[in-house]
């Protein structure tokens, strides 16, 4: 009986992920990517059915992945400033690191890839940022918010650090470059903001 | 388990061509599921049986005046 073969699946992956963030994905097909990966177009359509249906596990997959590094050792039932601490570095040790999967995720945009991508990191974060958001609510730490607001607040300015790291500014006269330190002093001002 | 998986490059290229395949593959009691991918140069048909063969199914295809051609892995 022939087995699923990972490595094989992985290498396919991860060549999918690299072509698509090259090239996007009008020019992605699955002869070309047989040819890129080493493999035969028999071998990638023993896993996927056809060229959605390979997009959409990948999407899923990575959306998974992400999922996974930010709720590294994250505990619904923290504190709320401990659990959104954990977030804050895990978000940015993924974001500072995975410039590919931002790249990924930026090509999908404005397709149902995309939308099958972000469905199944929200069901798979609700299920525990939802408890802890709840927990920090109930133990009256934080105030009963509207979510894009907590958001905004809460997870937005990390992303705005990021963002000021890889342009290497935020204004144009300014060299910027990404600490823990710089992490640290913003994410106190947070923690001052949404703390009651 | 993977050996049902039986791979073919085609030339069902047309929305017509899909619909005389489809009339016989979707009634065949022995075809569990198939897909063909018309994105694809190939327009790889895929099919999941646990009874057919790669010559059973090339036989179906070819009967209805399609290539039909085992791609290897």
């Amino acid at each position: 009986m022939r087995q699923r073969d990972e490595n094989k699946i992985q290498g396919i992956r991860e060549k999918a992920i690299e072509m698509i963030t090259n090239e996007g994905l009008e020019n992605f097909g699955i002869n070309k990517l047989a040819k890129a990966a080493g493999v035969s177009p028999a071998t990638i359509y023993i896993y996927y059915k056809d060229k959605d249906d390979l997009i959409t596990q990948i999407s899923v997959d990575e959306g998974m992945r992400m999922c996974a590094a930010i709720l590294e050792g994250f505990d619904p039932e923290m504190t709320f400033e401990e659990g959104l601490w954990i977030q804050w570095k895990n978000r940015a040790k993924y974001s500072l690191n995975n410039q590919e999967g931002a790249s990924f995720y930026e090509q999908l945009r404005n397709s149902t890839y995309r939308e099958k991508m972000v469905k199944a990191i929200h069901d798979e974060m609700g299920k525990k940022a939802g408890p802890f958001m709840k927990n920090a609510i109930e133990r009256g730490e934080i105030n009963d918010i509207t979510i894009e607001v907590f958001w905004s607040v809460a997870i937005a300015p990390l992303y705005s650090l990021v963002r000021f790291h890889q342009e290497g500014h935020c204004f144009k006269d300014r060299i910027f470059v990404f600490s823990e330190k710089i992490m640290k002093e913003t994410f106190d001002y947070v923690i001052k903001a949404l703390k009651k | 388990m993977l050996e049902s998986i039986l791979i073919f490059k085609t030339n069902i290229t047309t929305e017509t061509d899909l619909l005389i395949v489809k009339a016989a593959l979707d009634t065949h009691h022995q075809i569990e599921r198939w897909t063909i991918d018309q994105t694809d140069v190939d327009c790889v048909l895929r099919v999941i049986s646990h009874h057919l063969s790669y010559a059973d199914v090339n036989r179906l295809i070819s009967g209805l005046n399609y290539n039909c051609e085992e791609l290897t892995y």
